[in-house]
């Protein structure tokens, strides 16, 4: 069994990493949000979409959390009228990603709401660590 | 059992509060995770009451006794809200609980720290 305060930063670090794992995945989604396919008619960059899962850590017996999956949206992707495009099939359609920006600023949100918990966390923890190493101070 | 009761209940407590800090930063590390229940530790009066029934270990083989507060103990009791994906932490909940662990932390402390004081006294 590890000191229940290192694991504690340990699941917050994991947190943190999971979270910003997130924001890369919404930062790709965005940076390919008018990418489209190379030939006439191929699809577009698909979006993709990130999944946490609970990890039991058996060295330490704490429940981590990991980046389960990282998958892609199927949804149906959006489609314009763009005869001049070099993407466009023989109508003239040309099949964009299926990114919804809206949903992609309110995903990164809560990635950073997540990410700002548990930094709180880790504050929070070393405070604890502090105040007991503060016991050992020479009170004068 | 340690000759100055105060300093082990003291530990005892502090042991308890961290345990809970790991549970609550578990809960805040899933956050975003489907289906996850948060977890809390049995309440610290539970654990008093429990003193005192530990097993005795003679040997490395024996078994141990009940030590320390059990992790996971209460599993998603009065949770102010549970999102689609079957997810029921509040991060404003746990947050308030984290302030709690720290708040009575620092009264574990500062008592043991007054108390020590007041030993230091009497001995010089």
């Amino acid at each position: 069994m590890v000191d229940p305060l290192q694991a504690s930063l340990r699941i917050a670090a994991s947190g943190l990493e999971a979270q910003s794992t997130r924001l890369r995945v919404v930062a790709e989604n965005l940076a390919n949000a008018q990418s489209t396919g190379p030939t006439p008619g191929s699809d577009p960059y698909t979006r993709k979409t990130v999944t946490f899962a609970n990890a039991l850590d058996r060295a330490s017996e704490t429940n981590l959390v990991k980046v389960d999956d990282i998958g892609l949206d199927r949804s149906p992707f959006r489609v314009e009228y763009q005869p001049g495009h070099p993407a466009a099939d023989e109508k003239g359609y040309v099949k964009l990603p299926n990114i919804d920006m809206a949903v992609e600023m309110a995903d990164m949100r809560e990635a950073n709401r997540s990410y700002e918990a548990n930094l709180q966390i880790i504050k929070r923890t070393r405070e604890l660590l502090s105040m007991t190493i503060d016991l050992l101070r020479n009170p004068g | 059992m340690s000759q100055i009761h105060l300093f082990a209940v003291s530990a005892q407590q502090a042991q308890w509060l961290s345990m809970r800090q790991t549970a609550i930063s578990g809960n805040i590390a899933n956050a975003n995770t489907p289906g996850y229940k948060p977890v809390d530790v049995e309440p610290f009066e539970r654990i008093l009451d429990n003193t005192g029934l530990g097993l005795e270990t003679s040997a490395a083989s024996h078994l141990h006794g009940a030590g320390g507060p059990r992790q996971t103990a209460r599993k998603g009791e009065g949770s102010w809200q549970v999102s689609p994906s079957g997810n029921a932490v509040s991060l404003e909940q746990e947050l308030i609980k984290a302030d709690e662990v720290n708040r009575a932390y620092a009264l574990n402390t500062g008592i043991v720290k007054a108390f020590h004081r007041m030993l230091m006294m009497s001995v010089k």
